[in-house]
């Protein structure tokens, strides 16, 4: 934690509460008296074990768990950003989109319980630092994830330790592959849980994949085991070269040489080593369980065989063995033992510990995903703030693959974690709160200095007394504080904890008692409460409202309202994507250009996408196929009616394309990312008409468009006319304000459909 | 510069004792100048980088790709990949062939500096590639919070059209010998428009030198008139609206001793104004000319960045020495220039533009007797001094100004090593003088601008270390390979082989198989004509016996030319097999759709042989 560099203020408690209920929590941080940094658990693999005992002993007895997530990146293409285009389920495959390429390097976690006696809430914060590691040895293709420039820049305003984050000792996330990450030579981390397989029952199937591992493995050891009790392999390797067998003998005048120094040692008591001393840096001399033995350093594998062989053939009461310890790597050692009997003890012994170490090693590979287990386990409230990308991302690291709708994914999410509830929703739709948070931004910390100021004071001593406010304390390794410096914005354990303190307060001044409350699952059952429990914002933007125990999406009450204020109803139906024409066209050349065909009211709005590409909403839906239809033909037709028409503005540069809202949608899906949407959609495109490259070779480019707008148009008509079989005609004949709203119903009963 | 600290090399490297400079974006501007010193002085540059991954699997180019595919995998690779550091170390050969290097690494981070999104958006990362890092060492944070940014050729100059800072060329408009009568009118109404405005420049200027009162009132005059200042002198702006107009002012202006003309940017990178400044002199108007191209070189470099080191060594057109020169070069032509050409000859070709001479020490590896590639250059070097005796001489003149610990970027500084090794090995001066310039050896310049790193114009030698089947050089032509898969998972090349051997006759001949990855296989005919055959034979419904069987159980076959497409088309699943797969399957919807492959042209690279000794 940075301590704050500016200089102490002597300023009154009571100025310096004044003062951090008008600023954001980072200027607040000058005004508070200097105190311990606040205290929060840094989990890596070294405390990992520990901690997730006491982790669990947290959450059982907690009333509400906060957790916060920090990731990589949020958009993988400008033209992934939130729009105000975007439908619900389209925003939904954003996010997923999201959650699927940016990795989580850090993982707030913060139980929070009410304390009877003190009256107060007493909080656990943890920062777990995770990263995605797999290891891959030739099998699977290594993991990869993205970055984006700006979050990572970002992060590294709020002073994040790239390299704690990377460094060996963080927590490893899991990636499946135990094979391969326990025979791979330098340990394993802890890896993101499987991916691939469908979920029927999450605790058989992770049961199973650590089983699969385990038996993998032990195939593995068994058959490298073979290799070195029976030395199968070393047998078949003829000497043929003369470096083999020079190599060979070398190695055999040093095992003896060495062995007969022991045995000397045993008769003599000399300590004269028989090992030169040049030879020393490969072999190693120790004692393995009681024995002497030699260490095997810097050999080939080849080498490796050819010592094995050695051993085999001309030592009796030598054993090569090959250790897998809990520490390190492999090892390869060479091992003296008395009799024969000694040495089957011994390597039984070997065999015994080398799988046992697997098996430790497999269950801490199984790392992070403890904590979410545990946190699913314990059925508790989840509380997070503005959370959907936060659950999409544990999720798709740790349950499985993210599904196709966002109808899927609330419930199977709402299996794993049966309350979840975003203090975002509480101070939005509830009305009181959300007079009281008119004037304020609304981020997690102003939101925290504005409902919490004396914790985001840092100080909450007895003098404040108010019983308005709740008190929060903090414990850490059993020592607990009630005063601090305010930590770090954008860690997560910081922000969980935020979060939580934010969730504490608005439960109380919505009149929630907590000493009535015996469990979590009480709490998140209570009266005044249930109205927001799982609830969660799909579209911040559009204000669009998930309910996660039914799938259904709720209509809201008051989301950004200046956003409806600036813009015109939007209406999916009506709205036509064009991308790919000249940079240089701007929205309001390119609604006067429609509008020259279609009529001066035609255009309702016009909205970039980015450079090449725009939404046009048409003020009717059947403009949209009308539109299509035109634009194909003009393009078909060479003549000098092209040239002069209104849209040749358009259409120049002969790439332009068209299609309607749900083409936009299917482009959203596909796990490409072009920084241009023009690209990506050529990308998508190619995946299922490769012919596209190859015309675009050919100098007929504009002719192969024509199939594909022509497929566009014919799916446009004919999902038109699959979805609402009479509404055009309808809507023909029906008065302008009328048709808007029958679209708006109707582009959410095909949203239910999907 | 201290006492250069005399750094001698025998059979040993002892690399953990040598020291690279590393530059952040503090240290960048102090470094660069030292840098372009030391690129002018020397003979040979050698570069390397480090990246946030690498390909895996199939994804990196092998033995078994033509120059295309080859390409088409390393342009996937550098559009990915974001490169975190970048070493430089140019290089000079003394007479007794001693080696003088001056190292330098650079940090770099893409940050966002003009917030226009550029120059990356967003970068992958794999995540073993970064903890292999960590584990070295590398200091993440150093990268992120002191990196240098940059931006390309292609981005540098969106850049400024966007900040409306761009100057429009001039020089692409010639003078348009029709006037017509509206720019008669044109320039004479601004030529007597610039003549009062001389005229009151003129008549303060006699009369500012006498009191202070009049300096106030001049300076009051200033304000109400609207008279603008430039650097200290006056200026008059001209607005435009056409590209014609700015040519008629500037031409009307073109012998004027005193009046400099400024043609003042709009945005979409169009003039948008001329404001003509009026100089005390001859004098005085070349020094403003010379202070204003200082700064806009001053402006520049705030858009390239770390592209100025790129620049000046293109500029001293050097030969540039790597060890991955395909994966290299690609990622320096899209991150530093502009994006990557569709075609791999418009990409040779551009690239020559940049470094007309790249040297690929792979290449050279290969000359001495070995096929062993330079994956890893610690390990060539060890490998070279274990085998031959050639004593290099190594000397680091800025060791002593570089602090302790920082290792970083060393392998700019091993490659030279390599490089002077090797040429000794081979007994290659490697720079001729001739005429007073000194020249690349012409045994060396076979090696250069080589993009591919398997194929190069040198005899592979025999060698034994490789499987029995591989000890031979032969080359086929890729109409003879066939992408196999579908086969049980976890059957070897040996078992496939026996397999298929006893499947059918058309295995009777000498054919061999390869695993590219756990799912799929490669299949070579030595014998033209039989593959045409197989694929046929797969495809008809007479087939029978255990080939049937095989078919049965999922086997898929298909020609080379499917991967071509593939590799062209981007369809890069993780294994192979999916991914011919679904370029089978987006193929066979096209035929379906009616759009029949007429336009493509299908080239059976038969004079494309391709190398089967690394297989």
């Amino acid at each position: 934690m940075k301590t704050q560099k500016l200089p102490i203020l002597a300023l009154s408690r009571a100025l310096s509460r004044a003062l951090s209920r008008a600023l954001s929590s980072s200027t607040s941080a000058a005004a508070s008296e200097s105190g311990p940094a606040f205290p929060v658990k840094t989990v890596t693999t070294a405390n990992f074990e520990a901690t997730l005992s006491e982790l669990r002993h947290h959450v059982r007895a907690s009333d509400f768990v906060a957790i916060d997530l920090e990731m990589t990146g949020v958009t993988s293409a400008p033209w992934r950003e939130s729009l105000e285009f975007d439908r619900s389920d389209v925003r939904y495959l954003k996010v997923r989109d999201s959650a699927q390429k940016f990795a989580v390097v850090q993982f707030g976690v913060c139980p929070f319980r009410w304390d009877p006696s003190n009256r107060s809430f007493i909080a656990y914060p943890y920062n777990f630092y995770i990263f995605p590691r797999q290891d891959h040895m030739g099998l699977g293709p290594s993991y990869e994830f993205l970055c984006q420039t700006t979050s990572i820049d970002f992060l590294a305003k709020y002073q994040f330790d790239f390299n704690a984050c990377i460094h060996e000792e963080v927590l490893k996330a899991y990636d499946l592959k135990l094979v391969t990450i326990v025979s791979s030579s330098e340990g394993l981390g802890l890896v993101y849980c499987l991916r691939k397989s469908i979920l029927t029952h999450r605790i058989g199937i992770w049961l199973k994949q650590e089983r699969d591992a385990m038996t993998s493995l032990n195939s593995t050891y068994d058959s490298q085991w073979s290799d070195v009790c029976k030395l199968k392999d070393a047998r078949d390797i003829p000497l043929v070269s003369t470096a083999d067998i020079l190599f060979t003998e070398r190695m055999k005048n040093r095992f003896s040489e060495w062995r007969d120094g022991l045995l000397r040692e045993q008769n003599q008591e000399d300590q004269s080593q028989g090992i030169s001393k040049d030879s020393k840096q490969q072999l190693q001399v120790f004692f393995f369980k009681m024995h002497p033995a030699l260490r095997l350093n810097g050999f080939t594998s080849h080498q490796l065989k050819l010592i094995q062989l050695v051993i085999r053939k001309h030592f009796k009461d030598l054993s090569y063995v090959c250790v897998n310890s809990e520490a390190s790597d492999l090892q390869q050692i060479v091992v003296y033992t008395d009799s024969k009997d000694e040495q089957n003890l011994l390597l039984k012994e070997v065999k015994e510990e080398n799988c046992k170490a697997a098996e430790m090693k497999i269950q801490a590979a199984v790392g992070f995903r403890h904590v979410i287990d545990l946190l699913s386990a314990e059925q508790k409230l989840i509380v997070g703030h503005n959370c959907f990308l936060d659950i999409a991302h544990v999720y798709s690291k740790f349950i499985g693959p993210l599904p196709v709708t966002p109808e899927e994914f609330v419930t199977s999410v709402n299996n794993y974690f049966p309350h979840i509830v975003d203090t975002k929703i509480l101070f939005n739709t509830n009305l009181i709160l959300q007079e009281r948070m008119k004037r304020s931004r609304k981020s997690l910390a102003s939101a925290f200095s504005l409902f919490c100021p004396q914790i985001a004071a840092g100080s909450q001593s007895t003098d404040l007394g108010s019983p308005c406010h709740v008190k929060v304390d903090v414990e850490v390794d059993d020592s607990r504080s009630s005063s601090w410096n305010p930590g770090v914005k954008h860690e997560a354990g910081y922000d969980a904890f935020m979060t939580g303190c934010i969730f504490a307060q608005l439960c109380n001044d919505l009149g929630v008692d907590f000493k009535l409350h015996e469990s979590s699952q009480q709490l998140a059952l209570n009266e005044k409460l249930r109205k927001y429990v799982n609830h969660l914002y799909l579209s911040w933007l559009h204000g669009d409202i998930i309910d996660l125990s039914s799938g259904v999406k709720v209509g809201d009450s008051s989301p950004s309202q200046s956003l409806k204020r600036r813009y015109p109803k939007i209406v999916f139906e009506n709205i036509a994507i064009v991308w790919g024409f000249p940079s240089t066209l701007k929205a309001s050349e390119l609604r006067e250009c429609i509008s020259k065909v279609f009529g001066s009211t035609s255009v309702v709005s016009v909205y970039h996408l980015d450079t090449t590409a725009a939404f046009v909403q048409f003020s009717k839906t059947e403009q949209v196929s009308d539109f299509l239809l035109l634009k194909e033909t003009l393009e078909r037709s060479d003549g000098p009616i092209a040239v002069l028409h209104p849209l040749a503005k358009l259409l120049e540069g002969g790439n332009t394309c068209a299609a309607d809202y749900d083409t936009y949608k299917e482009i959203c899906s596909s796990p490409l990312s072009e920084s241009l949407f023009a690209d990506q959609a050529k990308a998508f495109g190619i995946k299922w008409k490769t012919k596209l490259v190859e015309y675009e070779i050919a100098p007929v480019y504009e002719e192969h468009e024509n199939p594909s707008s022509q497929s566009d148009l014919n799916t446009a008509v004919r999902y038109a006319e699959k979805a609402k079989p009479n509404i055009i005609d309808q809507l023909r004949n029906e008065p302008p304000r009328r048709q808007v709203s029958s679209g708006i119903a109707d582009s959410y009963a095909a949203e239910a459909n999907l | 510069m201290a006492a250069s600290m005399f750094r001698s090399l025998f059979t040993t490297v002892s690399s953990s004792k040598w020291r690279v400079k590393q530059v952040t974006k503090h240290n960048f501007n102090d470094s660069l100048k030292e840098l372009k010193t030391h690129i002018s002085d020397s003979d040979f540059i050698a570069i390397s980088m480090e990246n946030t991954g690498s390909s895996s699997s199939w994804h990196r180019v092998l033995p078994f790709d033509t120059p295309e595919t080859a390409y088409f995998k390393a342009t996937r690779y550098a559009q990915r990949f974001q490169v975190l550091h970048f070493a430089v170390c140019p290089f000079s050969v003394t007479h007794s062939n001693n080696l003088v290097a001056h190292p330098y690494n650079f940090l770099l981070f893409p940050r966002d500096e003009l917030k226009l999104g550029m120059p990356t958006y967003s970068f992958s990362c794999q995540t073993s590639y970064l903890a292999s890092m960590a584990r070295q060492g590398f200091d993440f944070n150093a990268c992120i919070y002191d990196g240098i940014s940059y931006l390309s050729k292609a981005q540098e100059s969106v850049a400024k059209i966007r900040l409306g800072t761009a100057f429009p060329s001039l020089r692409g408009m010639k003078s348009c010998s029709t006037s017509t009568v509206a720019d008669m009118v044109f320039v004479e109404r601004i030529r007597s428009r610039i003549k009062h405005w001389r005229k009151t420049c003129e008549n303060t200027n006699t009369s500012t030198s006498t009191s202070k009162d009049e300096e106030l009132i001049s300076c009051l005059r200033n304000i109400i008139l609207g008279n603008e200042q430039f650097r200290s002198r006056p200026c008059l702006t001209i607005d435009v609206c056409s590209e014609r107009q700015v040519q008629l002012i500037l031409e009307m202006l073109v012998d004027s001793s005193d009046v400099l003309p400024l043609i003042v940017p709009g945005k979409g990178g169009t003039a948008q104004a001329i404001r003509i400044v009026l100089a005390n002199s001859k004098e005085d108007k070349d020094l403003l000319e010379r202070e204003l191209q200082n700064l806009e070189e001053e402006e520049n470099r705030k858009f390239s960045g770390f592209r100025e080191v790129i620049d000046l060594i293109s500029a001293s057109e050097k030969p540039v020495i790597s060890h991955n020169c395909l994966n290299d070069c690609t990622l320096i032509h899209s991150k530093f220039i502009m994006p990557l050409p569709r075609e791999v000859d418009e990409f040779v070709s551009s690239m020559q533009m940049i470094f007309p001479k790249v040297l690929d020490m792979n290449h050279l590896m290969k000359k001495i007797g070995t096929a062993r590639k330079v994956t890893n250059l610690p390990n060539a070097i060890s490998y070279l001094n274990n085998h031959f005796f050639a004593p290099v001489d190594m000397e680091i003149p800025d060791q002593a100004t570089v602090n302790e610990g920082k290792i970083h970027g060393l392998n700019a500084l091993r490659l030279c090593y390599l490089f002077m090794k090797l040429c000794s090995i081979l007994k290659i001066s490697p720079s001729v003088a001739e005429s007073g310039n000194k020249h690349l050896a012409p045994e060396l310049e076979d090696f250069t601008n080589i993009f591919h790193p398997y194929s190069s114009n040198i005899q592979e030698p025999f060698n034994k270390d490789i499987k029995v089947w591989t000890n031979n050089t032969r080359k086929v032509s890729c109409e003879n390979v066939v992408f196999v898969w579908g086969f049980k998972f976890g059957q070897t090349a040996s078992m496939l082989k026996s397999l298929l051997r006893a499947s059918h006759n058309i295995f009777s001949g000498e054919f061999d198989v390869k695993l590219v990855d756990k799912s799929c296989a490669i299949v070579v005919f030595w014998q033209p004509g039989l593959s045409k055959n197989f694929l046929e034979v797969m495809s008809s419904e007479e087939i029978s016996g255990d080939l049937k069987e095989l078919v049965s159980d999922g086997m898929r076959v298909t020609c080379y030319e499917t991967y071509k497409t593939m590799c062209r088309v981007g369809l890069w699943d993780m294994d192979l097999a999916e991914s011919l797969e679904r370029t089978l399957e987006s193929s066979q919807c096209d035929i379906e759709n009616g759009s029949v492959r007429k336009t493509h042209d299908i080239h059976w690279y038969n004079e494309n042989v391709i190398n089967i000794d690394d297989l």
